[in-house]
């Protein structure tokens, strides 16, 4: 199965993909893929976090813990809306005095994407007792390979979004970019600014 | 004046009160003052979560009553159903369609799709 050949791409995630599986109790739980490509960070996390504490389910119960095992994919594909790639910081303080450290979004998926969403998950979750557990059961990956391809999988549907209209500066300023980039390519095509803004101009 | 003891009076009053505290944990149920204090909390408790009981409760049924109707494709939400049931004048509590969700799910999913018509 291809699903096979995939499993034994990354052989040195195997031992972090498979952690503590068998402290998760009662396997009638399901398998659920999300794909992270093209999503926004938060709303993907939003919806994560809702299956991962088990409240998509009518026997629900606060007590226990009874969400469904989630598979993340292309976690290095997860978008960010504004400047948060380079403005939004990561902040921790490791206990010393003076020493609260600080690492940016870029910096972070440049080191290690799956902590992104991992993140922005459990900081959705609810602080109790259950959100180790709750953790154990979330499975990130970078791409889109991953070694459970032998379980019943059910991928995730997204519910659909409505994207707000952009707000007229914005809308200006793209439509300034898409001129310009228009003008560039009438003029000389090997410009390497020429070049930038085409790519800028897809992009929007 | 004679020296009066005042015998077993305190005694009585306090096996009372260890007999409440009977399955309290640790010394909650072992040293008598502290099952006094102990009583007391547990007797407060009681009185203010006979309330919070009814909340929590509404609270999960309106929890698993959401769960059940985003899971059908045609309805959309808790609150729509809601809305929909209301102006249907149906008196279904959530107490109710809470235990559909779980126990009879498409007599839930009747009632809804009827309702959206």
């Amino acid at each position: 199965m291809a699903s096979q050949a995939a499993s034994s791409a990354f052989n040195g995630n195997m031992k972090k993909a498979l952690a503590g599986l068998k402290r998760i109790n009662l396997d009638g739980l399901r398998w659920r893929v999300f794909d992270a490509k093209g999503q926004v960070l938060g709303r993907l996390a939003s919806q994560i976090s809702t299956v991962i504490q088990g409240k998509d389910k009518p026997t629900y119960a606060p007590y226990r813990d009874d969400g469904d095992m989630c598979i993340v994919l292309n976690a290095k594909d997860v978008h960010v809306t504004g400047k948060k790639m380079t403005d939004k910081f990561y902040r921790w303080h490791t206990g010393y005095i003076g020493h609260l450290k600080e690492r940016s979004l870029k910096d972070q998926m440049a080191k290690d994407p799956t902590e992104v969403i991992r993140k922005a998950v459990l900081r959705m979750l609810p602080r109790n007792k259950l959100r180790d557990d709750r953790d154990l059961k979330l499975r990130i990956f970078p791409d889109s390979e991953h070694p459970f391809g032998d379980r019943p999988l059910e991928a995730y549907v997204m519910p659909p979004r409505r994207v707000r209209e952009m707000q007229p500066r914005a809308r200006r300023a793209m439509i300034r970019a898409q001129k310009k980039a228009e003008q560039q390519e009438q003029g000389g095509n090997d410009k390497r600014k020429g070049k930038k803004r085409e790519v800028e101009a897809e992009l929007t | 004046m004679t020296r009066i003891r005042r015998g077993y009076i305190a005694r009585r009053r306090r096996t009372k009160i260890r007999l409440f505290a009977s399955s309290f944990r640790g010394a909650h149920s072992r040293l008598t003052r502290t099952i006094i204090q102990q009583k007391i909390k547990a007797l407060f408790s009681a009185y203010r979560d006979r309330d919070r009981h009814k909340r929590n409760f509404r609270c999960l049924w309106v929890t698993r009553i959401n769960a059940a109707i985003r899971e059908n494709a045609a309805s959309c939400s808790y609150s729509t159903l809601i809305n929909n049931l209301y102006k249907r004048q149906l008196l279904l509590n959530r107490k109710i369609l809470a235990q559909l969700a779980i126990l009879n799910r498409n007599c839930l999913y009747l009632i809804s799709n009827d309702t959206i018509k």
